[in-house]
């Protein structure tokens, strides 16, 4: 770009058209001369040959100077018609008069400035001209910002910064939070195109704002189909939800007649107003989320169960890093038992975290483990396992002569750390055990998400020597026929799948099959959760190799885990 | 053809109301000469004579406009002076008003 285009192709190097309202041409003229060189001027002597101006130019138009005394409209009608018009109201006018005492009645009109008659010094006159038009360019811009350009509606900062100011003039006002997603917007505008889906947006955007006009509050569009709503506290939440909901017509096009758009709600009613505002909103979000999919509810609620369960991992998250440091995380070992011969043998064990807290006691894994998988501290925890893991497999080869492989948990997460492959290898090599002796358990969902980096990741671990075993099989996907390709050394078949088998015969005969499929490409199968004799008897005649669950052991701590070993070696002997 | 001496002669600030009009002398003076011309001296005549207040403002509303932008004092001062009277609607010699208003108007428009 030459630096003459730089300079040329910036809006403020445009020339400004300023329209001249003023019915006396030597007043005209004088001010035309004025603005010469600087703007671009249109004229007008009359208000009616003004307002057709206005309307055919107001893209165009950066400023107005008005006379109040015109031969048809008075100049304070004008302004009051500029203003009344949303078209118009963005034109800053400047009234030009010799009467000081009009200067009340134009502010109140919207008159943003004055000149005086007569004129002052030409450069007196520039800078104001000019401080205004940037000024209310500056105002353009502001507008364009804080709105979506779609439905008109705020965006989400500016909703959040107006509901702080709400809150401010307000304070002591129930106000309630709420969120509003369309059901399977994606799949609207698969259906019918984005146009289509652009119009549903606008006429949802439409109902908010009328529904807000009359219980008052504000209203945004937060991101793609999903509107915010910070209102006065309301009593009939499904009430807003049926005024809210769109029937598209057959004038809609592409859309064929009664298509009825559905919405679901998430309300935390009666904020606490001592929250930050973008956390009242997650909150309202989080209740929406709890009847996404569901056919018969379609609002949720923000409750006191829901604000346990928030508190619950606010404390979890903050503790954690004290937990990993003082060990208050316990690794427990359950064993894994190879029926294939007469006598079960143990084989292995599965390393299973558990948390002592000092404040709460044991913490069930089914509340902190999901937790950490989504906040990223998963990969610290698993380290933390991993280790002690190792440790473990170490102290049982030393103490019992006994090499007994453990399988800890891999997260889908850890496969984002590019340095995964070095830390396991450099656990191995630190308690000096062979890859064999960790067996690292990845479960299904993981291979099929972001399948490419995280199979590369699991063929250098396995060419490594580590064991792989696909856990929770049977809960996803349960493409069988990339088994195959993938590298497992085992399948563990998912604890649902095997209860389910004991109910119903033909989850048996599927369990049965996949049993047969996984032999058929000689891949051993695990099955977890077996709970009885009989269990494990109909299992082994499925073929099923490695049995683990509680007609075995439950899960031992470390030190019990050990005494269980040496009973089993006598047992053995 | 009136000139910038005959205007200072009479008492018109000259050189406020050409550097209204970026000092351009020729500017100035065609403006003076049209603003001389203009219809709103007969109106605010006819609107005296006919006792009509309200468009007697108006029009002396305009006049004070541009003569006060050119600067002829004197006569700027007479109608404005006219103006204010007539903006209250007060009882006033009005007909003195346009008979100096004209008198100035017409010396000027002699040159």
């Amino acid at each position: 770009m030459t630096a003459h285009t730089r300079g040329v192709f910036r809006p403020s190097a445009e020339v400004r058209r300023i329209l001249i309202i003023e019915d006396e041409p030597i007043n005209q003229m004088i001010l035309a001369r004025y603005l010469e060189g600087n703007y671009s001027v249109l004229l007008a002597s009359t208000g009616g040959e003004a307002m057709e101006i206005i309307h055919k130019e107001q893209d165009t138009i950066s400023l107005i100077l008005l006379d109040l005394n015109l031969p048809d409209i008075h100049g304070l009608d004008i302004l009051s018609r500029l203003n009344a018009d949303p078209r118009y109201a963005r034109l800053p006018v400047i009234v030009v008069t010799a009467d000081i005492k009009a200067e009340v009645d134009c502010l109140t009109q919207g008159a943003i400035d004055f000149i005086p008659k007569p004129y002052p010094p030409r450069e007196i006159v520039l800078a104001r001209i000019l401080r205004i038009i940037e000024l209310s360019e500056d105002r353009d811009v502001l507008r364009w910002t804080e709105r979506d350009q779609l439905t008109g509606l705020y965006n989400k900062d500016f909703f959040y910064h107006h509901a702080v100011m709400l809150d401010d003039h307000h304070k002591t006002l129930l106000t309630d939070a709420i969120v509003l997603d369309i059901n399977h917007f994606h799949t609207i505008n698969d259906r019918f195109g984005r146009a289509y889906g652009d119009k549903v947006l606008q006429r949802i955007a439409e109902k908010a704002l009328d529904l807000v006009s009359v219980s008052g509050g504000i209203v945004c569009r937060s991101e793609a189909d999903t509107f915010y709503m910070y209102c006065p506290h309301q009593q009939d939440y499904g009430d807003i939800l049926e005024k809210m909901s769109v029937d598209m017509d057959d004038e809609d096009e592409g859309a064929g007649s009664e298509n009825r758009i559905r919405l679901r709600m998430g309300v935390y009613s009666s904020v606490d107003k001592s929250l930050d505002i973008e956390r009242r909103f997650d909150r309202a979000k989080r209740a929406a989320d709890t009847v996404k999919d569901s056919i018969t509810q379609a609002i949720g609620i923000y409750d006191d169960a829901m604000y346990e369960r928030e508190i619950l991992a606010d404390r979890l998250i903050e503790d954690f890093p004290a937990a990993l440091r003082e060990k208050q995380f316990q690794v427990y070992f359950q064993p894994k038992f190879n029926i294939t011969a007469d006598k079960p043998a143990l084989c292995s064990a599965e390393a299973l975290a558990r948390w002592n807290h000092p404040g709460m006691g044991m913490v069930s894994p089914a509340v902190f483990i999901p937790l950490f998988e989504k906040n990223g501290m998963i990969q610290a925890l698993d380290y933390y396992i991993w280790t002690e893991s190792a440790r473990q497999v170490r102290n049982w080869k030393d103490t019992l002569g006994v090499s007994l492989p453990v399988s800890v948990n891999v997260s889908r997460i850890d496969f984002l750390d590019p340095a995964l492959v070095g830390k396991l290898k450099g656990i191995v090599e630190e308690y000096g055990l062979d890859y064999k002796d960790l067996i690292l358990e990845i479960t299904e969902s993981a291979y099929i998400e972001e399948a490419g980096q995280i199979i590369e990741t699991i063929e250098q671990l396995s060419a490594l020597g580590f064991c792989i075993e696909m856990d929770d099989f049977g809960t996803g996907y349960s493409s069988l026929n990339t088994l195959a390709s993938l590298p497992i050394d085992v399948l563990k078949l998912d604890m649902e799948l095997i209860r389910s088998a004991f109910l119903d015969p033909k989850a048996k005969r599927l369990l049965e099959a996949i049993i047969k499929l996984a032999e058929s490409i000689e891949i051993p199968c695990i099955a977890e959760g077996v709970e009885t004799a009989g269990q494990t008897a109909d299992l082994k005649e499925m073929g099923c190799d490695i049995i683990q669950g509680y007609y075995f052991s439950r899960p031992l701590p470390a030190a019990d885990f050990m005494q269980f070993v040496r009973e089993e070696e006598k047992q053995e002997v | 053809m009136v000139t910038i001496d005959a205007l200072r002669q009479m008492g018109a600030d000259v050189d406020d109301g050409l550097a209204r009009c970026m000092n351009m002398e020729s500017f100035y003076l065609d403006l003076v000469n049209m603003a001389l011309k203009d219809p709103g001296f007969e109106k605010l005549s006819d609107a005296v004579k006919a006792g009509d207040n309200k468009a007697a403002f108006e029009a002396a509303h305009g006049l004070k406009g541009i003569v006060a932008n050119l600067s002829i004092t004197p006569l700027s001062n007479e109608i404005s002076e006219m103006t204010e009277l007539l903006r209250k609607d007060q009882e006033a010699d009005y007909q003195g008003y346009v008979d100096r208003i004209l008198d100035m108007r017409n010396k000027l428009s002699a040159l």
